[in-house]
């Protein structure tokens, strides 16, 4: 079922491309750290691009239905506050804060989904407010300072592993099964890729598009919920300021892999491909010791070098 | 038997009334033509038959069923389809998921892909449509083969109207008369066709009737064997 997907979903998008850009780094940093290729520094790849991969797989849905969600990273924090806040101070733990994380994260989409649907503003537009308030609530809730402390029966949840793959990765993995079967197994899915293709079709073809809007943010919401609670395992902490600048990165991720910018095509195996890309890249210039600094100009050059190498593939758009 | 009544609608976009007091029926087996100028309220009146406007005031019928106040996805399921000027398709997606589009068949809450291709490969091939392939997108396809994917859309849920708005203006001499030949073999089958066109000829090698519309109204309403082209067009560009 996997295989004739992907090989699919390679004809149709740009995802060979981005697969042969991951290869093709590995390669480099393989060939340039004897670390890279071990098994523990390949599940930390995965384990490192969790929380990006969560938001990211959300993101795909928002993109593919012609949307953009800036404020992905902004729930995310909030997420992880409101997660680290009721751990401290009621006691809670496991799926309980599983729960309050995705919650939080679907208020935040559901709220986003309805400003959108509401005021008939580019979702540009209201997810920039949205990124706003969500840390701004999130500063407000912490009073700026990041709640530290939990108890190691919260944190620990990051530590556990299974078949060699750390829980935050396995998570990861499960939300892109998730996202893989919902985008292309239902008619949820198969709305959000023709509402991304075309809104005028959608709307004469009779989706009920307000309603499906609404599902996609609140379907982001609580992916990127979902990754404020593998952040605050994470770093054992509830951060206001967690992940600045990762709304980017996701979109980044999503393009990367193939989905248009502009709607009507994704699909998760890119998705996938994309956030690979980008730990990859971040764990290789790591592992070679090259600084932040350094870090950030490769990674845009790769990421250009990426782009330009879509012009060349079956589909360039 | 008439099935599909418009009884005095009105549809006002602000201030601006872009149908008045429209009474009309329509019967099965029967192909009606709707003529005017731009601007006459032809796509303003389909649109509103098929739930994509409500109409501010006045009731639509089909049988017994008041479509007035339903959407797009209610009337469709009433069983009125409507292929827009525009095809209304998916560009990026492929044949099926075009044919299906917010209709798509599913099995135990999953889309049924095999289900989907095999029933679209049987209406293809009863309406003699030939495409390259299913799965390429419809948008590298030509003119004709992605109207004859709108068209084979309309059909797949054996729809009780059809309405077609402008049908042949996109197309070679030889896929009007694929579309023409169809429309025939369509009101065969007892459905109840409107056509919205501006290419009389097309009007009257399919009608039955012609309405023609002026600033919103209906100026005449003949049998097509009680007219003549010179009359429709005298009636249509009369201020």
């Amino acid at each position: 079922m996997f295989a004739k997907e992907f090989l699919r979903d390679i004809n149709k998008t740009s995802l060979l491309q981005c697969i042969v850009f991951l290869l093709a780094m590995c390669l480099f940093f393989a060939l340039n750290s004897s670390a890279f290729i071990s098994p523990i520094n390949l599940c930390n790849i995965l384990t490192a691009s969790s929380v990006i991969g969560l938001m990211a797989v959300g993101a795909t849905f928002v993109i593919a239905s012609g949307c953009i969600d800036l404020a992905a990273a902004s729930i995310m924090a909030l997420s992880s506050v409101t997660c680290a806040w009721a751990a401290q101070n009621l006691h809670y733990d496991g799926l309980a804060l599983v729960g309050i994380a995705v919650a939080t994260g679907a208020l935040c989409g559901l709220t986003s989904g309805f400003l959108i649907n509401f005021t008939k503003a580019p979702s540009f537009i209201i997810t920039l407010g949205m990124l706003s308030i969500s840390r701004a609530l999130a500063f407000i809730l912490t009073g700026g300072i990041p709640i530290y402390g939990l108890e190691e029966r919260v944190t620990k949840i990051a530590e556990m592993q299974w078949f060699g793959l750390s829980l935050p990765a396995l998570i990861m993995l499960g939300g892109m099964l998730v996202g893989y079967l919902l985008l292309t197994r239902t008619r949820f899915g198969a709305h959000s890729l023709l509402l991304g293709d075309s809104q005028a079709a959608s709307e004469a073809m009779g989706l009920r598009v307000p309603l499906l809007r609404l599902a996609i943010f609140v379907l982001a919401g609580c992916f990127s919920g979902l990754a404020g609670f593998i952040f605050m395992a994470r770093t054992n902490s509830g951060d206001p300021s967690a992940g600045m600048n990762y709304e980017l990165t996701v979109i980044t991720a999503v393009v990367l892999g193939g989905a248009n910018l502009f709607g009507g095509r994704a699909t998760i195996f890119g998705t996938l491909a994309g956030v690979l890309c980008l730990g990859v890249l971040q764990n290789g210039l790591n592992l070679m010791a090259i600084s932040t600094f350094y870090q950030t100009l490769f990674i845009g050059i790769v990421l250009i070098l990426a782009s330009l190498l879509r012009r060349f593939g079956p589909n360039n758009g | 038997m008439a099935e599909l009544k418009l009884r005095a609608v009105k549809k006002m976009f602000g201030a601006t009334t872009v149908l008045q007091d429209i009474s009309v029926e329509f019967a099965g087996g029967t192909v009606t033509s709707i003529v005017g100028d731009n601007g006459a309220g032809k796509s303003t009146l389909c649109k509103t038959i098929a739930g994509v406007y409500h109409p501010d005031k006045g009731e639509i019928e089909l049988g017994d069923l008041k479509l007035t106040h339903l959407g797009p996805h209610e009337t469709r399921e009433a069983g009125i389809e409507m292929i827009y000027q525009d095809l209304a398709l998916a560009k990026q997606h492929d044949v099926i998921s075009n044919l299906y589009f917010g209709r798509e068949k599913t099995r135990f809450g999953f889309l049924d892909q095999k289900a989907m291709t095999e029933n679209a490969q049987a209406v293809l091939e009863t309406m003699g449509t030939k495409l390259p392939s299913l799965t390429k997108p419809v948008g590298l396809l030509s003119g004709g083969q992605q109207q004859a994917v709108a068209i084979a859309r309309a059909l797949l849920f054996s729809p009780r109207v059809l309405i077609m708005d402008e049908p042949t203006a996109a197309l070679a001499a030889r896929e009007i008369e694929h579309t023409l030949d169809l429309i025939k073999r369509l009101k065969e089958r007892g459905l109840i066709v409107i056509l919205i066109s501006h290419r009389l000829n097309d009007v009257f090698a399919v009608s039955d009737r012609i309405i023609v519309l002026r600033s919103g109204m209906i100026v005449a309403d003949k049998s097509v064997h009680e007219t003549s082209m010179q009359e429709v067009v005298a009636q249509i560009m009369s201020a």
